[in-house]
């Protein structure tokens, strides 16, 4: 168990560093290192780095990373937590709406509202949260609390606002408006800069830290509902904080990116894999290896081909056949 | 008494299951409780737990009223070992019992090395310590039922309550499973409320029986004065006998056998 972890540490700065030579304007490695220094003081005598390098480098490149990675850990934490409140090793952090919501709330700002960045986050991630909210008020007017009620309102809730986007997507001009609003859908991380880290990490962090800290009380909320509660665990109200605390690293990834599939489902099987179902150990795992998955995906979508292929395709073509693999190349079932 | 319940009636959607029980249960005693399918057992055990609000009447476990307690209050009175034990996840047996340490443990915290000693102390009062890094999904239903029995003992509580923890175990492990709660229940001073469908295993290993039938208490007190022809054909059917074996041991049997076929 330790050597993974270890395996796990390695790898990351690797791939981190291949990430950031990789790109359709390829950095030397010995360049980027050089690059990394630069801002640090270190003048490297052997090469001093061209200003649009260092331009594209540290304005584009980093803070693209940086994202992705960030966005990864988010989403895939998201979902292993959904996994553990529904009991459901297929649940995934939209199942109550978010993705959904957010993605009526971008096409309806792109629609309706001015086609700006900042409009169109706002409005994508307040449409994510109203989403969850809507299902867990619609949940809460049935007297059964447990969590499968909770599921059919985020699939109902889902409907409506999956009806709304599509009737926008209906009366859309094909031209500009609707390619926006179906390149929003599938995701991407080509406007990724220094304000969108700035905008995003401060609620992605302390939510991902937030769900280490309290996470060990995860492996209670599996159990059956009055198991967890006849142990001394409020069920309802921890539920609650969980939710609020995924469904805002959530809305908060999908307003920015936009809709990243798979992601939130696949990374916490990898991770059960590697590190077991304890969550005390699962949640740590899932962030680590979430960004370091989707910073590999985001790197293929911006480098394999001229233009920028979208997010949710290269993480949905990747990520579902690897997923099989170990469905079907496990000795043992850790789920 | 550190078990009491006055005048309670319990139900769902308003119409009651139990109506004006009086029960009270001692400590360092295994009390069984018995009826039919569907008489209430269950509901009864819930609404002792604080899990099914309850219309009328008072439960007070240990002098408290249970209305005025939260649930990590509850937790630390009271242990549930369930009917049924299934985890989504696959987690280590060590794992399972430790999450009983729940009302303990900060929210913020994960067991103490110490928690884990006392949660392995508790796995060998059910002789399963050399299980703690099996899977519990891998167990077989005996041993499940031990895991759940080491994590109800890991809670440590004043009152344990069992829903019928022998639904899944063969002959002999009724047996070992219901001779080590008497045990338990005597050495840790423990009230012990357990729902039985067996009345030998309840004659053989409870002293107190409470039996349940047409949504009251048909009868309850000393198992070997209360467990009488008259009060078993009461509550569970007319096809039953009381009989001595030739070593003198009391067995609860089928008057005729095959028996009648209107089950109910």
């Amino acid at each position: 168990m330790k050597k993974t972890w270890v395996i796990v540490g390695l790898v990351f700065p690797v791939i981190l560093f291949i990430c950031l030579c990789t790109g359709r304007y390829p950095i030397q490695p010995g360049h980027v290192a050089g690059l990394l220094l630069a801002p640090l003081g270190f003048e490297n005598r052997f090469f001093v780095a061209p200003s649009d390098m260092m331009m594209i480098f540290w304005n584009v490149r980093v803070p693209r990373i940086i994202l992705s990675i960030f966005v990864g850990a988010g989403i895939s934490t998201a979902g292993a937590v959904f996994q553990a409140l529904f009991r459901n090793p297929l649940a995934a952090p939209d199942i109550l709406g978010v993705t959904a919501g957010s993605g009526f709330g971008a096409a309806l700002a792109i629609m309706f509202l001015a086609p700006l960045a900042v409009v169109i986050q706002t409005s994508a991630f307040t449409f994510g949260i109203t989403a969850v909210t809507l299902a867990y008020i619609l949940a809460s007017l049935s007297r059964d609390s447990s969590p499968s009620v909770l599921v059919i309102s985020g699939i109902v809730i889902s409907a409506i606002f999956q009806a709304g986007l599509s009737f926008i997507m209906y009366i859309a001009n094909p031209y500009d408006q609707l390619a926006q609003i179906v390149f929003w859908t599938m995701g991407s991380f080509n406007t990724a800069s220094w304000v969108k880290v700035r905008g995003t990490l401060p609620l992605l962090l302390p939510g991902i830290l937030m769900i280490m800290i309290f996470s060990w009380r995860l492996n209670i909320m599996t159990q059956g509902e009055e198991d967890a509660e006849s142990m001394g665990i409020h069920v309802v109200r921890w539920r609650i904080f969980y939710v609020l605390v995924s469904t805002l690293m959530v809305a908060c990834s999908v307003s920015v990116v936009g809709n990243v599939a798979w992601i939130g489902l696949i990374v916490p099987h990898i991770a059960r894999y590697l590190a077991g179902s304890e969550h005390r150990r699962l949640i740590p795992m899932t962030a680590i290896l979430g960004g370091i998955f989707l910073m590999i995906m985001d790197t293929v979508a911006r480098s394999v081909m001229l233009s920028e292929i979208p997010i949710s395709i290269v993480t949905s073509m990747f990520g579902a056949p690897f997923l099989g693999y170990l469905v079907v190349s496990a000795g043992k079932a850790r789920f | 008494m550190n078990l009491r319940l006055e005048n309670i009636s319990v139900g769902y959607g308003g119409t009651p299951v139990i109506s004006h029980i009086n029960l009270s249960v001692g400590a360092g005693r295994i009390c069984a409780l018995m009826g039919r399918n569907g008489s209430g057992k269950t509901t009864l055990l819930r609404c002792i737990n604080g899990l099914l609000p309850f219309s009328e009447g008072r439960v007070t476990i240990l002098g408290q009223d249970i209305k005025k307690l939260g649930r990590d209050k509850i937790a630390k009175m009271i242990s549930v070992v369930p009917q049924v034990s299934f985890s989504p996840f696959s987690f280590s047996c060590l794992d399972m019992v430790l999450m009983a340490g729940a009302a303990r443990i900060k929210a913020w915290s994960a067991p103490s090395k110490k928690e884990k000693q006392k949660a392995m102390d508790a796995m060998g009062e059910t002789g399963i310590n050399h299980m703690a890094g099996r899977p519990f999904n891998t167990l077989s239903g005996g041993e499940r039922q031990l895991v759940m029995l080491a994590r109800g003992l890991f809670q440590d509580t004043p009152i344990m309550l069992l829903d019928e923890p022998n639904s899944h175990l063969d002959f002999a492990n009724q047996h070992k499973i219901m001779a080590l709660m008497q045990r338990l229940a005597r050495k840790r001073k423990m009230t012990v409320l357990v729902t039985l469908h067996d009345p030998n295993l309840t004659h053989y290993y409870c002293d107190d029986v409470i039996l349940i039938h047409e949504g009251g208490v048909r009868a309850m007190g000393e198992t070997g004065a209360t467990l009488t022809n008259e009060v078993l054909s009461c509550v569970l059917g007319d096809n039953i006998e009381c009989d001595m074996t030739k070593r003198g041991v009391f067995v609860v049997i089928p008057k005729q056998i095959p028996v009648n076929m209107n089950i109910r």
